[in-house]
Order: structure tokens, then sequence, then C-alpha cells
């Protein structure tokens, strides 16, 4: 999975680079892109409270729900597959391709794979898989992860592309994305029409219709599920709805928060194997359902964090997302939706820290489209880690002393007297610039003004507020 | 795993869940009147501003002149095309004007070889089951006789839409045919033409799809 490493380690090595400014620059633009389209809604609000509801719904209506869906696909000649956690479901998929003989696997861009390491684990098995989505084929191709659920490669300039694919595919260096765009399109197009497989992810699943609704702009989502024999779809068991309609309500409000467009260029949707007179299609179509640490999920304090539709919202919006960028959260999910679900899919160890990378500002939950309530949840884990003994001791007594000074009116105007003796001790012309002892991370990256020589209470006392 | 074991354990676990109560069918609510909206307009403003060309509406006769001004203005030479157009006379005045049309029948032993066939396809001509008027886009239900492959491969991606299945938004067509998607095994909803946005968010058209598309609005 990742290296047992503190999300501070990984967001120093980050802060202040290249990368970090590009990701501050992307998440402005595409936060505000969500706004435009949002605000030209006149039912904006109100759409994103239906959509909470079917996507609460469908919750708390989950195993009836899989078994509706999973009936409605084998009746029309697709087949299901169950898989409890990360290597059962590999297992699966590698069992489907070499009964299909498959060399050659195309893949568009899934989420769940990511989580599970498909790829690594069909390679073991010298399979051939190649990434179709621009920026995960890039990403692959660096050797590199995804920084972003979907602007994968948001952290890599346009000469950084350049200087890769010269060196990968052994084209003339050029920075000019339009080239390098098509450079991309004709290696690519190759795979899609000779694949053995595709493998997909999935937005969205119906259950009364057994459907799966793919999204996709570039239409690498369409080409491997309509070119190869063979698909195979991955959806984590939260990714349902109940009907056509719940789902098309989803859809108005996942590429309006995810991109800023009113819908993505594609939104395919699958109801089983090619049919009888089709003029293509694939012949066999598989379905993957995957748990892997979401039933946990589902039983516990952040079951509504399932309720999410990975539009990215909260990443854009997010503070710190945008100050050092989706690696320093060292693992598939970033941002604020990532630190509620990696650490409810993976455990708290080592991923107990996560939740504390958040200024609890609430913008996540203002800009969800579902209105998942983010900062109570990260609370709610604070709270767990607590429990568990996981912060460091002087911390506690800290807070315990604070509880008792705190907790009496002679006691806190002393200690505030103190503390500003303090502040004005440490302090050089007017900042603050080093706090020392175990508060000294306060200022490792910011300066604070230094207080003004009148505290708020004696201006109060000696004007009564005129 | 046993399905039946996978089931249980989920529902076991949606016990559980502390999840705030929800209305019975939240999508049943009525969706906002669109009144007497100029759809039309909206769908034409909407559709252009993601880099689609809109044409019409024009008379379903004056169509294939229209799809041949297209084809000929990109010198396409190869065309594949759905065999139930809205409009007649469309393949024959293209195939008249000397643009030389692919078969779409992939039998399932040479598959390979059609697809790669595919690989010069410089333009498909499809119709069109709705118009979504909000994002200005357009949806078409595939099957016997038409390849999902006419709107995908080609760089040029022609659709023909009767003004009359223009709606207001994909709600809102959803909400008019909720069982449509278990009628064929695949449909998908177009709006505008392939783009990616990965190499430093530069918006660049076509990377995997058609670079451009045409919508021919129609008076059947």
């Amino acid at each position: 999975m990742s290296e047992p490493v503190s999300f501070l380690t990984r967001a120093e090595t980050l802060l202040g680079t290249d990368e970090a400014r590009a990701v501050d620059r992307g998440m402005r633009r595409m936060s505000a892109s969500r706004e435009a389209v949002m605000a030209e809604l006149p039912w904006s609000e109100e759409l994103r409270d239906r959509a909470r509801s079917i996507r609460l719904h469908a919750l708390s209506h989950l195993d009836r729900l899989l078994a509706q869906f999973a009936d409605q696909i084998t009746e029309r000649g697709g087949r299901v597959h169950f898989a409890s956690d990360a290597a059962e479901a590999n297992d699966i998929v590698a069992s489907i391709l070499s009964s299909a003989s498959a060399r050659l696997v195309a893949k568009s861009k899934s989420m769940v794979s990511e989580e599970i390491e498909l790829n690594r684990h069909l390679e073991a098995q010298g399979m051939e898989v190649v990434e179709t989505d621009l920026g995960e084929y890039i990403a692959q191709l660096a050797g590199d992860t995804p920084s972003h659920i979907i602007a994968p490669v948001l952290h890599l300039t346009r000469e950084d592309v350049g200087q890769l694919f010269a060196e990968k595919l052994g084209v003339p260096y050029t920075d000019d994305p339009i080239a390098l765009n098509q450079v991309a399109r004709e290696r690519l197009r190759e795979v899609f029409l000779t694949a053995d497989a595709g493998v997909s992810g999935v937005n969205t699943a119906v259950a009364e219709t057994g459907s799966l609704v793919i999204v996709t702009n570039e239409g690498n989502g369409r080409l491997i599920t309509t070119a190869p024999r063979v698909h195979i779809a991955l959806m984590g068991m939260e990714r349902i709805v109940r009907s056509w309609e719940d789902a098309s309500l989803i859809l108005e409000v996942l590429a309006r928060s995810a991109t800023g467009q009113r819908l993505s260029v594609y939104t395919n949707v699958i109801t089983g194997p090619r049919r009888e007179g089709d003029p293509d299609g694939p012949e066999e179509l598989h379905v993957v359902i995957v748990d892997n640490g979401r039933s946990d999920i589902l039983g516990g304090p952040t079951a509504e964090i399932l309720a999410c539709i990975r539009c990215g919202a909260c990443l854009n919006i997010c503070p710190v997302f945008r100050t050092v960028g989706g690696h320093a959260y060292g693992t598939v999910y970033s941002g604020p939706v990532g630190s509620v679900v990696t650490p409810g899919l993976h455990g708290m160890d080592p991923w107990w820290d996560l939740p504390y990378a958040s200024t609890l500002c609430g913008a996540c939950e203002e800009v969800c489209p579902v209105r998942i309530r983010i900062p109570s949840m990260l609370l709610k884990l604070r709270e767990v880690a607590a429990s568990e003994g996981r912060l460091p001791g002087w911390l506690e007594k800290g807070m315990a002393r604070y509880a008792k000074v705190a907790a009496h009116p002679s006691r806190w105007a002393r200690a505030k007297r103190w503390a500003h003796r303090l502040s004005v001790l440490v302090s050089s012309r007017g900042w603050i610039r080093r706090i020392p002892g175990p508060a000294r991370g306060w200022t490792r990256y910011r300066d604070f003004p230094r207080p003004v020589k009148q505290s708020f209470t004696e201006w109060w006392r000696s004007t009564r507020g005129s | 795993m046993d399905r039946d074991v996978f089931l249980s354990r989920v529902g076991q676990a949606a016990m559980r869940a502390p999840l705030p109560p929800t209305p019975a069918s939240p999508s049943t609510l009525p969706l906002p009147a669109t009144g007497s909206e100029d759809l039309v307009g909206l769908f034409r403003e909407r559709a252009m501003s993601v880099n689609a060309v809109v044409h019409g509406p024009v008379v379903s006769t004056g169509v294939p002149t229209v799809v041949a001004g297209i084809v000929a203005g990109h010198g396409c030479e190869t065309f594949v095309a759905w065999d139930d157009l809205p409009a007649p006379g469309v393949t024959a005045s293209l195939s008249t004007g000397g643009c030389r049309r692919i078969s779409h029948e992939i039998a399932a032993e040479h598959r390979l070889e059609q697809q790669l066939a595919y690989r010069g396809l410089d333009c498909g001509v499809t119709g069109a089951d709705a118009g979504l008027a909000d994002s200005g886009s357009v949806v078409l239900v595939h099957g016997p006789g038409r390849p999902r492959m006419a709107s995908l491969i080609p760089e040029v991606h022609i659709a023909l839409l009767p003004t009359s299945l223009i709606h207001r938004s994909l709600a809102h067509w959803a909400h008019r045919s909720p069982g449509l998607p278990a009628s064929t095994a695949n449909l998908v909803v177009v709006t505008g033409p392939s783009r990616t946005g990965d190499i430093e968010l530069q918006l660049n058209l076509g990377v995997h799809g058609p670079r451009i598309v045409h919508i021919v609005m129609m008076q059947r």
C-alpha cells in the first residue's frame, strides 16, 4: 500500500514545490468553474438535497439493491462476481482474463483498480495492462501515481510530459499539448482496437435495470467497453442507485461538481453484453462487486462517507489539499473525502493522522453535491485516534491542564496575562516568528502578528465599548 | 465470495449504519416545470458552448444537402452510418458525392480485421433519440443497424436530431423514459467532441473520440 510515513513528513517534502503550485492553480480554476455552472442552475440546491436522499436511500437498502442489480445483469447474459477483499478481486479479474486467453488489457480509469493494485497483479501474471485515460497513461509511463481523482497528472507540467514521451515513446520532444495529445491518440488507438479485454470502473450502477453508467470526457471509457471481446467492470459495492431516474439526478450534479461541465462528454450506459443483431459491443460482460472494507465503514460511525459520488469538489476547495497536493496523503483517495475513506478501508494504522490533515473549515461540506458532513466525520475519527492513545502524551496532559484553567474565571484571567507577556517576549518587530517548546509547530510555516498592547477585556472595561 | 454470504454481511452493516432517515423514493418528486421555454434556442447555445457545430433546424428533405456539405467541407473520403437515419436520402447523397461507405457489421469471428478496417474512418453519421437542452447533448440508443463505433472512431461525427425530441435536461428525459436503459445493451449521451484537460488543464479536443461534432437539427 504505502510507506509508514506520516502525513506531515510527506507534506513537508511537497510544500512550496512546483508540484504544489501547479495543484493550487488547477484547483482554483476547477472550483471557479464548478461555482459558475451550479449558479446557472435554478434548482441546484434542491438538486443537491435530492442527490443526497438518493445516495442515503441506496446505502440503507444496499443489500437489496445489489441483489436486484445482480439478478438483472444475469438475466441479460452478464456475469456478476462478489469479492470480499482486494486479493479476491484481483484473483477474479485474473482468472476471467486467463480463461479468455487475454494478453493485452486496455483499462479506463477505475479508482477501485488502483485501490486493489490490479495492474501490478496482472503484470505479475505476464499480461500487458495499458491505462487509456490520457492522464493515467502519462502517470503509467512515468511510473508515477495519480495525484487527483479527476485530474491524475495535474502535478506535471507540459515540459515533463514532453520529456517523458520523448524518452519512453521515442518521439521528437515537443511541449505542445495538442501534439502530445496526438501522439497518445495514435498509440492508444492501436491498443483499443487490438486489446483482448477492457477493464473499466463504474460511476453509478442502476439496480432496477442492471445498468452500468461510465462517464468519460476522452471517449476511452467507450472504446474499451466496445471494441474488446471481453469487458470487465470493477465497482465498489456502494456505487449503486435504485433507478435510472435516480442515476440521472446524480449525473446532473456529478460533472458540474467535478470539472464544472454540465455533463461529461460521454455518459455511457451499458446493460448487459452485446445483444442479438447488435453490430458491435463485447461478447462477454463481467461485473466484479468489491467490498474490501466497505461493509466495515457502512456499519461504523463514518457510514455516510459511502454516499460520495467521487466528484473531487472537496479536494479542489480544500485549503490543505491546495497547499500540498494529493501525493501528501500517500494513498489512492486523497483530500477531505480520502481522509475519511482511507482509515475506514485500510485501518487506523498507519492512517490515523489523515483526519488531522484538515483545518475543519467546512468548505468540503459546503461544496459537496450530496452534502456529506465531512468535518464531523473527521472529528469522529480524531476521537477514535485519541481514544486509542495515538496522540503524543504532552498534548493530552496539556489539554487536561487547559481544561482546568479555562473552567475558572480568575485562573483564566491570570493565564491570559501571562500569555500576553510571553507573546511580547518572543516577538520581534511586531511579529512572532518562532514559539519554542511543544507548540513550535505553529510557527514552523507561518508568522503571527504580535497581539496588541491592550487586551479586549481591558479595552472593554475602560471604554464600555464606546 | 458466495453471493449470499457477501450480501448478508452488507445487509447487517446497513442495519447498523447510523444514516439519517430518507424519504422512501426520493426521485419520484416532480421536476421543475419546463413551461414555454425556447428549448431549441437553449440547446443550440449550450451545444455550441461545448464546441459542437449546430445546424438548422432544416426540413427533413434538406438534410442530405446539409450533411453532404459538412462531409465535403472536411474532405472526408469514408463514412459509416446508422441504417435507420431519421432523414431519407442521406447515405445515397454521400455515396453519389464520392464518399465511400464502410460496412459496420462485425461478425464475431472477424472481429479484429473488421475493427482494424475502421482505423482510417473519416466520418460517422447517426440519428439521435433525444436532445438535452440544458447540456447541449444528444442521446444515441444503440442496437441492430446502429453501431456504437459510428460516433466513436471517426474524426467527424454528424448527428441528426429531430427538434421534437429535445427535452429540458437529462433528468427530465430520464423521468419520461425510466425503463429505456433495459431495452438496449448500450446508449450514450454525447456532449460535444471528445476532450481532455489532462495536460496543465488545457482544453484539447479529439483525444480518443471525434474531434468534430456536427448536430443537424431537423423538423420532420
